[in-house]
This record gives structure tokens, sequence and C-alpha cells, in this order.
């Protein structure tokens, strides 16, 4: 399905000339090309012509302050993962960025490319920084705006045409976190389900707020509210949360795939609950 | 558009389509034939070459998005006259079979063994070999390889 005309690839050095170039001709924003360069295999067509991000510097910088991370929407997962490597607050997506898919791929794969991609369930960062409570920031003709994660999963096929996605905020609250992912082989598939996790815990190892995301389910991952306030008040106990789990699963509706039909993929979310609390323990 | 590149140390000037993956430019446009297509996907790791030394998928490769970079393929790392210490390795342990995924085995080895990313035990070397898929050998003779590399290294 190699297209009449095989669309151009321009490599603007600032966002504005990027921003400028998406107007003129219909492009889309290409950063890793791991999503992109597979649209053959899923019978979709090109886009005219792509706006290459790699050459605008400010999109592949990390940020840390005393009070928020910011990352670049350039930043590939393996070097977000080295990043994070310091902060032990940020171990879930430390390890969503650090596990997902497989060493070349985390290699040449974004964070922009991962949280704009809504037709892709399996994002590992998209659950990982729902669960941060993350902001994203959108460039577009008429300036940038902040938008919160939540929200933008929502709209993002209408808001994204012409706007470019520049970085991802996450405050820094010092809460303990975890990612658990479950591919079918050990590693290098897509996760069947994802449980990411914030929480505070209290001095007596309570839990004093929670924060989950569940990835990989349903067509876009979602916090999964009912058991963050079941778990309010409750010790971190891993076997303990997959009971609490297993009774709360009446709202999930999950996407039958190639990997696993749907009700498989809602049957081992109580499992991956409770692992992700569990490892909050040694935290 | 006219890209170029530097391939196994010598500087190559060609013209080719922008979204052309890098895997089908060296194959058929400079004829070097040891990154293999063949998932396309990005999950199998025999099209694997190293850009700027990091091991990159040469299918999901743009060829523009590496204009001016640094290409190594299995070509450049190794030699016709004398194995390199992975191939060697591998030749040691009988750990090659039908030979489909070598060419990128050798390239992921080689960094593994070479970058110092890479702790020298059996978990971490599965951990570094996930995206080099296959199919015939079970995966452990090639990894007792790999670790007989990175120890002979530390001697
Ligand atoms: C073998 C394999 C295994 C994988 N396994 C996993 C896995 O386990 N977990 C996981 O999460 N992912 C996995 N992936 C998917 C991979 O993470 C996505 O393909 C990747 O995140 C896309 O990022 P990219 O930079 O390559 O995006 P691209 O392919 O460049 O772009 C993807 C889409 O996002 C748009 N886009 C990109 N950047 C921006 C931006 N800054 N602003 C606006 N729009 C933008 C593009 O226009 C395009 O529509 C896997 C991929 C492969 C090939
Ligand atoms: S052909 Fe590139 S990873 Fe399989
Ligand atoms: S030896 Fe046959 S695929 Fe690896």
């Amino acid at each position: 399905m190699r297209p009449e005309t095989p669309p151009e690839i321009l490599l603007p050095a600032t966002l504005g000339e990027a921003l400028a170039s998406l107007g003129e001709r219909a492009a889309a924003p290409l950063a890793g090309g791991t999503w992109v360069m597979r649209a053959p295999l899923r019978r979709e067509p090109f886009a005219p012509a792509y706006v290459g991000l790699s050459r605008i510097p400010e999109l592949s910088l990390v940020e840390v302050t005393d009070d928020a991370i910011a990352i670049g929407a350039a930043v590939t997962h393996a070097d977000l993962a080295n990043a994070l490597a310091g902060f032990p607050e940020f171990a879930g997506l430390r390890l969503a960025a650090g596990s997902s898919a497989n060493p070349a791929v985390r290699s040449a794969a974004t964070v922009g490319g991962n949280l704009c991609t809504a037709d892709f369930a399996a994002a590992d960062l998209v659950p990982a920084l729902l669960c941060l409570d993350a902001t994203v920031e959108l460039a577009g003709p008429a300036g940038s705006r902040l938008i919160p994660l939540a929200d933008f999963l929502a709209q993002r096929t209408g808001l994204l045409p012409g706007h470019i996605l520049t970085k991802v905020v996450v405050a820094r609250t010092g809460q303990r976190t975890a990612h658990a992912r479950l591919p079918l082989r050990k590693a290098g598939d897509y996760p069947v389900a994802i449980v990411s996790v914030a929480m505070r815990v209290d001095a007596m190892e309570r839990i004093g707020a929670a924060r989950i995301a569940v990835g990989s389910v349903e067509a876009t991952a979602r916090r999964w509210t009912g058991l963050e306030d079941a778990l309010l008040g409750e010790p971190l106990d891993g076997a303990r949360t997959t009971g609490i789990a297993g009774s709360l699963l009446a709202s999930f509706n999950g996407r039958d795939g190639v990997e696993a039909p749907g009700w498989y993929r809602v049957r081992v979310l109580p499992a991956l609950a409770g692992r992700a609390v569990a490892s909050l323990v040694a935290a | 558009m006219t890209i170029r590149l530097t391939v196994n140390g010598e500087t190559r000037e060609f013209a080719a389509a922008p979204m052309t993956p890098l895997v089908d430019v060296l194959r058929d446009g400079l004829h070097l034939t040891g990154a293999k297509p063949v998932c396309r996907e990005g999950f199998c790791g025999a099209c694997m070459v190293l850009v700027d030394a990091v091991p990159t998928v040469a299918c999901l490769t743009p060829v523009a998005l590496v204009e001016g970079r640094d290409i190594e393929t299995v070509e450049g790392l190794t030699s016709g006259e004398s194995p390199t210490p992975v191939q060697a390795a591998l030749e040691e342990h009988d750990a090659v079979q039908c030979g489909m995924c070598f060419p990128g085995m050798v390239v992921a080895l080689t960094h593994l063994t070479t970058s110092g990313t890479c702790e020298p035990n059996r978990a971490a070397v599965k951990e570094a070999l996930v995206g080099n898929v296959c199919r015939c050998t079970g995966y452990e003779r090639i990894v007792d390889a790999a670790l007989a590399v990175m120890e002979a290294g530390h001697e």
C-alpha cells in the first residue's frame, strides 16, 4: 500500500516553524516513527507530509525542579527511564518507560507519540501519567495551553490536528508509585492490562489518598475511582487489595483483541492491583 | 531527496524517498543484506543496526530521520577474515541454527557486551535481548555465549 507520492518529511529547527508547516500542508507530526511506520501493516494511509520533531531542542528535555518535572514530548522512553533513575517517587513511571516494548523501540519511541496515538489502547505511559495527575502542554496556531491529561485523552482526536504536544508536567508530591503490567510473554509484546498507582501513605502504613489508573483494558486508559475510594484507610497489603478489587469490576467493559478477549483483561485487574500495591510496601 | 549517511565508516550519498525504511535503503540501495526485514513491526530485531552506537530497528526508521548519522551494520561490525569475540563465542557455544535472527543478534550482542549497559547475568542478558526473536535455538546458548564474552572482557 505505498501511496502515489511518498510523503515528504520536514525537519524544522523551531516549534514555530513546525506549527507553520503543520498548518500549510495538512501534515502530521513525526516523532520516533514507531507507530507511523507501521501504518501500512494497519492498512492505513500515510499523512500527505510529516513534520519531524527531532531537531527542536526544547522537545527533548527533561527538567526537574523541587516542585515538578517537565518531560519534553520528543523524549524517548529510554531517556525518560534514565532521567528518572534518581527519583524513587517516580518508580511507576520509570518502570513504564523502561519496560515497555523492547530496548531498540524504547530508544526511538517518544512520550508524545505514546500519548497522542488515540488508536493505541495498550500504551504504558498513559496510565502511568494518569495516576500522577499529569498535565500536557499543547501548542497550536493560537499559542500554548495546559490541559489535564484526562481531558486531553477524552478529546485528543479533536484537539490534535494542527497542534503539537510539547511537554508533560507532573507535580512532585512525594507519593509512592507503581506500575503493574501483564504482557503474555515475559516481555516484548503489548501488555494485556495495566494498573498504575500513586498513593500517599500515612505513618501507620495505611493508604491516605490513592489515584489508580487502568490501561489496555478499554480503548482509552482511565482512573479506577471505585477502587481508589475503597482503599482509603486500608493497609498496604497486596492480597487484601486483590480481594477488595475483585468486587469492583462491574464498570469495566474489556476490549476484545488478538492477544486476549475482553473478559480476560478485566479478570486480571485485581491481581495487577494487588501486585502494584504490594510493590509499594517495599518502597 | 538526497540523503547522506555514514555507513560502516564510509560516507554515502544517495537519493531515496524520505519515509523509506532504513533497512530497505541498506539492502536495496547499498547492497548490505545482513539486516533483514522479517516482521517490519519492531518485534523481531532481524533488521537491527547501530545508529550513533544505539541498537535501532531499521524497519521502523524512516531514512530521513537518520540523515547525517553514523550507521553500523553487521557487515561493519564483523570482518570476513577473523571472527569477532561475539562471533567466536556463538560458534564455540554452538548457538547458531538457521541464522535468520543472527545478523540482528550479533548487532545486539556486540552492543550489550561492549557498552557497559548490561549486567553480566542471565536475567539482564535476556532482558536486553527481548527485541531479538529467535525461532530456533531457545536462547540459552546465545545467553551462554554473551556471558562468556562479558566474562572474558572482565579478565
Ligand atoms: C515492537 C513494539 C512493541 C511495543 N510495545 C509497547 C508497549 O509495551 N507499551 C507501549 O506503551 N508502547 C509499545 N509500543 C508502541 C510504541 O510505544 C508507540 O509506537 C510509540 O509510543 C509511539 O511513539 P513514536 O514517538 O514512535 O510516535 P510516532 O510513530 O512518531 O507518532 C505516533 C502518532 O503520534 C503523533 N505524534 C507524535 N508526537 C506528537 C506530538 N509531540 N504532538 C502531537 N502528535 C504527535 C503522530 O502524528 C502519530 O499520529 C510498541 C511498539 C513496537 C514497535
Ligand atoms: S524486521 Fe525490524 S524488528 Fe522485525
Ligand atoms: S537461529 Fe533460526 S531464528 Fe535464530
